[in-house]
């Protein structure tokens, strides 16, 4: 075989196995910018699982590829920004720390629900989708579970634009921004946590809510903590 | 003899080579182009103020590229008449999360409320934006033909065929006013063109780069648009 026809060989079999093998991608820490509202003046701690320190997920497209995404503590990050900049006190405790314990208005249990991506080849197009599920269970201050409120977040990013790792980094942090602006704009609306603060002072109110003032400054009056259609934008 | 015979078959390849390079470059694929602007208010753009641009949310089933946005933005900002192009991520981290996919405005009657935010007039202010062009539309291959097959071996390779296809490029920029919390107006591109690809031995691809030539024709008429202090 000539030296050529040789070259020639192995390139066309790099490309075919380049094509089967998928990636592997890595989200470098990614930081939300700090969020434009007033915050709440509550006093709120929250506990994250522990895959919010190292989550990764694979996606296998049959006979094609293998995908896998870690998203290390990303999501640690994103809520710790995110409730930071969202209530006057906040803080995040660990797994052996009883919440009962503390003086706090509120306290916040996010959790992944599900995390999926579609890659061009499943698609038929040029753009990497991500979707996340988180669900929020929010607490009052005796632990009595006032919210159970899941969320569904979407991005997206087309691969001619940033090359294939690239736009699927960029979904995912457009999915996780998604999902912060999500929580900025329905949170309180969804589960009331803003009556929180006044129900720690007197459990009566509670029982006889009142229209609160959310983050963004509208008035709401809504207390219970069912899932919105809109939020599944990703469908 | 020989010599003599190897420098004419030298000279007729040298012809040959020149008349396909000079057959190439005069040969262009076809584009059709058709630019045009409606204006609903005044416009206008004073000293330290900008534009923003901004493509319209996925959320709404927009698929607009973003080298397209990239294209516009530099094209606005570029030239005597450049405008001052604040970068849209830049806008968007510091109005997040106002300006994210799901929470922007879709109607200037959105802009109101967006001002009452707590931070945002001030956040618009520092950055010195007086525009924001939401640009929508997209380049989709609509029509295709031909075949070409090629082939590699030791002694070289080569590609013979015909292969066609024709792209289309609609976009639509809508130009809002955050001074007077108003739509100014539209500016829309409509480009079509036809690329060809003949291959005898060597393919001479004759492009029709109707993204491109969106993009100038869109980012020129907005300079115009936003300029001219022209009454609706």
């Amino acid at each position: 075989m000539s030296t050529k026809l040789r070259a020639c060989a192995t390139a066309a079999l790099a490309v075919t196995l380049g094509a089967c093998s998928g990636s592997q991608v890595k989200l470098l820490d990614p930081t939300i910018p700090e969020p434009l509202i007033d915050k709440l003046p509550l006093s709120v701690a929250a506990r994250y699982p522990e895959n919010f320190a190292h989550f990764v997920h694979e996606e296998v497209v049959i006979g094609k590829e293998k995908w896998s995404i870690d998203l290390g503590r990303a999501n640690e990050l994103l809520f710790t920004q995110l409730f930071g900049a969202m209530f006057t006190d906040y803080q995040v405790i660990q797994q052996d720390t009883n919440p009962r314990d503390l003086a706090i208005d509120a306290f916040i249990e996010p959790t992944i629900d599900a995390f999926e991506f579609s890659v061009p080849s499943q698609s038929q197009t040029e753009e990497f989708a991500v979707w996340i599920r988180y669900r929020i269970k929010i607490f009052d201050g005796q632990g009595n579970e006032i919210a159970n409120w899941p969320i569904s977040a979407y991005g997206k990013s087309l691969t001619t634009t940033f090359g294939s790792d690239e736009a699927l980094r960029r979904a995912a942090v457009l999915a996780m921004r998604d999902a912060a602006a999500l929580v900025i704009l329905q949170m309180d609306k969804a589960t009331g946590i803003s009556k929180l603060s006044a129900a720690t002072r007197d459990p009566a109110m509670l029982a006889d809510p009142q229209p609160a003032e959310d983050v963004t400054g509208e008035k709401v009056m809504q207390t219970t903590a069912t899932e919105d259609p809109a939020d599944d934008s990703g469908t | 003899m020989t010599r003599a015979l190897d420098s004419e078959i030298r000279l007729a390849l040298t012809r040959k080579f020149i008349l396909i390079a000079a057959a190439s470059s005069m040969l262009t694929a076809c584009v059709t182009s058709r630019v045009e602007g409606v204006r609903e208010n005044k416009t206008g753009i004073a000293e330290g103020e900008g534009v923003v641009i901004m493509a319209k949310s996925y959320h709404l089933g927009n698929e607009t590229e973003a080298k397209f946005i990239a294209c516009v933005g530099d094209a606005v900002g570029r030239g005597s008449a450049g405008l001052r192009v604040v970068p849209n991520n830049e806008f968007v981290d510091a109005l997040f999360p106002w300006f994210e996919p799901r929470t922007a405005p879709a109607e200037t009657k959105g802009l109101p409320d967006l001002m009452q935010r707590p931070g945002v007039p001030e956040k618009i202010a520092e950055k010195g934006v007086r525009y924001v062009v939401w640009l929508d539309g997209d380049t989709d291959r609509v029509a295709g033909g031909g075949s070409m097959s090629c082939a590699a071996g030791p002694g070289g390779g080569g590609c013979f065929g015909f292969a066609w296809w024709q792209n289309d490029s609609k976009y639509q920029a809508s130009v809002w006013d955050l001074s007077g919390l108003e739509n100014a107006g539209s500016v829309s591109a409509d480009v079509s063109g036809t690329s060809f690809l003949p291959a005898i031995v060597i393919p001479i691809p004759l492009i029709a780069r109707t993204q491109a030539k969106a993009c100038k024709g869109l980012a020129d008429q907005l300079k115009l648009f936003i300029v001219s202090d022209e009454g609706a």
